[in-house]
């Protein structure tokens, strides 16, 4: 089935390629053979490795992710052939790193056990653009390390970490922040020592706002942190607090913060300063509207006006080139991605397993919801990437991963069909 | 847990079908506006950089060609007979944006109309680029002609087929060369705008259509018009009093006939010599405000023509004439009203009365075709880039001004203002010829006027095949000669060029080079 899909993948992306350049240069690229063969062994690689080291892992995983990856790879190389060559590298090492997971965590229990090590990485990750000499700041943020002339973005493997640190340490941790002990007038809650986690997690998503002014991963952090608090404890409180210390957090920083303010300024109204601060949006909204319901054709909208538009803003070319068929199959193919990563956490018995699942479905969706929200306008913009689609070494070698790890946890528990409501029933009769 | 997270997954889903909505409202609900916005230039780059069909005249003159461009855009819009159509077809300009034809008639000529839309979806393979050619109904001979005849002088010329309501001319003097507007080089572009815009002649201003004048004694034939239609005027009587003036009620300023000469008589008499006495008593006296103001509007004054050309201006008649305050001194006339005195001069064309070239052609050609005026127009059809017609215009009539019975005896007496009158200037040999003239002071301090006349022509005893409107502006001295001699010679020339037909050589299908 996997094998099926991958080739039908193939087709589409290898036919987009070939229209992309049909549409920008009026003829069929010559570099198409070496192209479609290089392209189709990385996903014979890919496939051969979750047949041999997960052969019971979700069939629609890898097939998505390649689409998205193929997908955002032709509008690159539409946009600037320079990148596509870079990029092309970068999801040979993405496909690496995929086979390297599966082959090295077998075991999700091995995660587990290194929950500090692999929080402490987290951290460390996180702030080392912070530290003086590794550090660089571009374009206002500084979530870059370089070293001579290689440049990454270790933030992006920090929440790979601190995912499964956040999954680990809530099994651990969730008979005590379960139970409601403390009287706070009306409301029952846990001891506030329990809640020192969500605390910490709340300062610390501030703390990465304002020394590294990146408004998405904070959001991102934060969000994944309440979602596996809530999950593990399934206790509704903490989404409350949590929420309301968000509400809190967010009206400090638009308060405090310049670059916030400005956000939700060229959010309600790029038109205020449409050559300026809201020219991305305003060029964004153009490209969209432009596009309209069928698109402009491959290869056949005016590129070139939006900066950023091999990153953050590639769905925004989507849209212009795809129209909303184009975007909404996005939109769609990461909506299977979720529902692929929601499965098999509830198919999972084990808790860790069920959580780690869980929160990296939720990095993933999440993030993806946050910068094709900002793109169109439907929330504030935070400068994150499309994950597989947008241009970028850090991210498609830190997705790979992440999707490494799903591919590992949907394999980790197969269920077969006959008995999966059975299983599903004794779970829901349990806690009930 | 298994609860928790299927929330969140519906959390998410949720999220998603936000985005959804969301991109429905951006790339559909309010696409148009956001492409329409000032400042989002992908609509105007898109429309210069793709194919253009052709204008081309009647008799086969491609007058707007579009060549592979070699600068900015992938095409350049080319003007081949210069300023001969500029006004009428306008601009198809980055920098001026455009006008007239190329504007009005712009999703045919780029094949964006449902047509062609529609063409393009059913045959998305043809060779020819899918964009329309317009083929219009004006003649680049009788625009010649124009041109030639009105010289270097300020004015404007109108032709009009009476039948149809189709245009053979439509000429104003100074005209601008639309080369230099629609040039890829913008600089240039640029510098001549700010020329033009600094000119008090406005040679970008298609005057034939959008600027008014006052018509001064051409409206005569309105009044005429309006007093048959109310029946207290007919062709024998009344007998006007031979005056040299005429003081109308409530006001001690007489109104003087030109030159100071005396006129009078029955309407054909009247007429033939402009006699504004006698026409300021009819119109105040016998005709009254309620059906003067609705013949007028009746001729199209008062809003704005049904042409297929943007922002046709409307020309004016006075319509407010106060309280009725008593009965006039003519049996079966109007009563007095507080503004008669206005309307007396308005029934000569003074006043507040202003008409554009268009529309005093439209009122020849009304009384040239029993009557009913037709709506005017300049396209006549337009062809696909194979040569098939997509679209041809259907004529229509705009309204039935006045009788046919009225309308013969009005065209009578034109004809008498050729042959015996004012206007022997116009009168071509074995061509019934129907002429008035105007010459509308402006009290300026050296005396000028604009110099009128508006004639039809055709066959003897057929229906006129040609109307004219010309107005020469501002011409030196103030006799009622003026519209006579200096307007009538240009309405001769334009009329014979219009009578003869067009040369049968006219090329089939599409243009060479398009």
């Amino acid at each position: 089935m996997e094998a099926g899909l991958l080739a039908l993948v193939a087709l589409v992306v290898v036919g987009a390629y070939t229209l992309a350049s049909l549409g920008t240069a009026s003829r069929i690229p010559a570099n198409i053979g070496p192209f479609f063969a290089g392209m189709l062994c990385l996903f014979v690689v890919a496939h051969l490795a979750v047949r041999k080291l997960a052969p019971h892992a979700d069939p629609f995983l890898l097939p998505l992710v390649v689409l998205l990856n193929g997908l955002g790879y032709v509008f690159i190389a539409r946009l600037d052939s320079k990148l596509a060559g870079q990029q092309l590298g970068w999801t040979a090492l993405g496909v690496l790193a995929f086979c390297v997971t599966l082959g090295f965590v077998r075991r999700v229990r091995f995660l587990e056990r290194s929950r500090y090590t692999v929080g402490l990485l987290g951290v460390v990750l996180l702030v080392l653009p912070l530290i003086p000499g590794v550090g660089r700041e571009i374009n206002g943020s500084r979530i870059w390390v370089g070293i001579g002339p290689v440049r990454f973005q270790p933030g992006e493997f920090a929440k790979i970490a601190l995912a499964i640190f956040f999954a680990a340490y809530l099994v651990e941790h969730r008979e005590l922040l379960r139970t409601a002990t403390f009287k706070l007038g009306p409301f029952r809650t846990p001891d506030p020592k329990h809640l020192a986690p969500v605390l910490v997690a709340w300062g610390f998503a501030m703390m990465v706002m304002m020394f590294q002014r990146d408004l998405g991963s904070a959001l991102l952090f934060y969000m994944l942190f309440l979602g596996v608090l809530w999950v593990a404890t399934e206790r509704v409180s903490y989404l409350i607090v949590g929420l309301g210390l968000f509400s809190g957090g967010a009206y400090l920083s638009w308060m405090y913060f310049s670059h916030v303010q400005t956000r939700v300024a060229m959010w309600l109204n790029p038109w205020s300063d449409a050559q300026g601060k809201g020219f991305q949006i305003v060029q964004s909204s153009y490209a969209l509207a432009w596009g309209g319901v069928s698109g402009s054709g491959l290869g056949r909208g005016i590129a070139g006006r939006i900066p950023y538009q091999e990153t953050d803003f590639i769905f925004a070319i989507i849209g212009e080139e795809l129209g909303l068929a184009g975007a909404t199959a996005v939109l769609v193919a990461f909506l299977l991605l979720i529902g692929s990563g929601m499965r098999s956490s509830l198919r999972n018995t084990d808790p860790f397993a069920k959580l780690l699942a869980f929160g990296l479905t939720l990095l993933l969706g999440f993030q993806a919801f946050l910068i094709m929200g900002g793109v169109i306008r439907l929330l504030p913009l935070t400068g994150v990437t499309l994950p597989f689609v947008s241009y970028g070494g850090s991210s498609l070698l830190a997705n790979w991963t992440l999707v490494a790890l799903l591919v590992r946890l949907s394999d980790s528990h197969p269920l077969s069909r006959e008995n999966e409501g059975e299983e599903l029933t004794t779970v829901l009769s349990v806690k009930a | 847990m298994n609860r928790q997270i299927r929330k969140a997954g519906t959390f998410l889903a949720l999220c998603y079908l936000a985005l959804f909505v969301q991109l429905n409202v951006v790339q559909v609900a309010t696409a148009k506006s956001l492409n329409d916005k000032p400042g989002n230039s992908r609509k105007v780059e898109r429309d210069f950089n793709r194919p253009r069909g052709d204008i081309v005249t009647a008799d086969g003159k491609v007058v707007a060609h579009s060549v592979e461009g070699d600068g900015r855009f992938a095409y350049q819009r080319t003007y081949p007979t210069d300023e001969l159509f500029a006004q009428i077809i306008g601009t198809y300009s980055f920098v001026f944006g455009s006008d007239g034809v190329e504007k009005y008639y712009d999703e045919q000529l780029s094949g964006q109309s449902a047509e062609f839309q529609l063409k393009g979806l059913l045959s998305p393979f043809t060779e020819t680029p899918n964009v329309g050619t317009v083929e219009l109904t004006l003649r680049a001979d009788v625009q010649s002609a124009a041109r030639e005849a009105l010289g270097t002088k300020v004015g404007s010329v109108v032709a009009i087929d009476p039948r149809s309501g189709a245009l053979l001319a439509m000429w104003s003097y100074p005209s601008f060369n639309p080369n230099l507007t629609s040039t890829n080089d913008t600089m240039t572009a640029r510098a001549f705008r700010t020329a033009l815009a600094a000119d008090p002649a406005k040679p970008t201003l298609p005057k034939t259509y959008r600027e008014r004048y006052f018509p001064g004694s051409t409206f005569k034939v309105v009044t005429a018009a309006a007093g048959l239609e109310s029946g207290v005027i007919t062709a024998d009587s009344p007998d006007f009093p031979v005056a040299r003036n005429y003081t109308a009620p409530l006001t001690n300023r007489p109104l003087s006939n030109f030159g100071g000469s005396s006129c009078g008589g029955t309407l054909v008499a009247i007429l033939r010599v402009s006699c504004n006495s006698a026409f300021a008593q009819m119109g105040a006296e016998y005709i009254g405000p309620e059906q003067m103001v609705r013949t007028a509007e009746k001729f199209g004054f008062g809003s704005a023509p049904n042409i297929d050309l943007p922002k046709p201006v409307s020309s004016v008649f006075p319509t407010d004439y106060g309280k009725r305050l008593r009965d006039g001194a003519v049996p079966g006339g109007a009563g007095i009203f507080e503004n008669t005195p206005a309307l007396a001069q308005a029934s000569i064309g003074q006043g507040d009365v202003s008409a554009t070239p268009l529309q005093m052609a439209l009122v020849a050609a009304t009384i040239a075709n029993s009557g009913n005026q037709m709506t005017p127009h300049v396209m006549s059809s337009i062809r696909d880039g194979s040569g098939a017609t997509i679209k041809e215009y259907s004529d229509s009539v705009a309204t039935a001004a006045i009788s046919k019975e009225n309308a013969a005896i009005l065209r009578a007496a034109m004809i008498e203002v050729v042959t015996d009158g004012t206007a022997k200037a116009a009168a071509i040999d074995g061509v019934d010829v129907g002429a008035k003239t105007g010459t509308a002071q402006l009290g300026t301090p050296v005396p000028s006027s604009h110099a009128w006349v508006i004639t039809f022509a055709g066959p003897p005893g057929q229906p006129a095949t040609v109307a004219v409107a010309v107005l020469v502006q501002a011409q030196p001295g103030a006799s009622e000669q003026t519209g006579g001699t200096v307007a009538a010679p240009i309405a001769n020339k334009v009329m014979q060029a219009a009578l003869t037909p067009i040369p049968s050589s006219k090329p089939a299908g599409p243009t060479p080079g398009s």
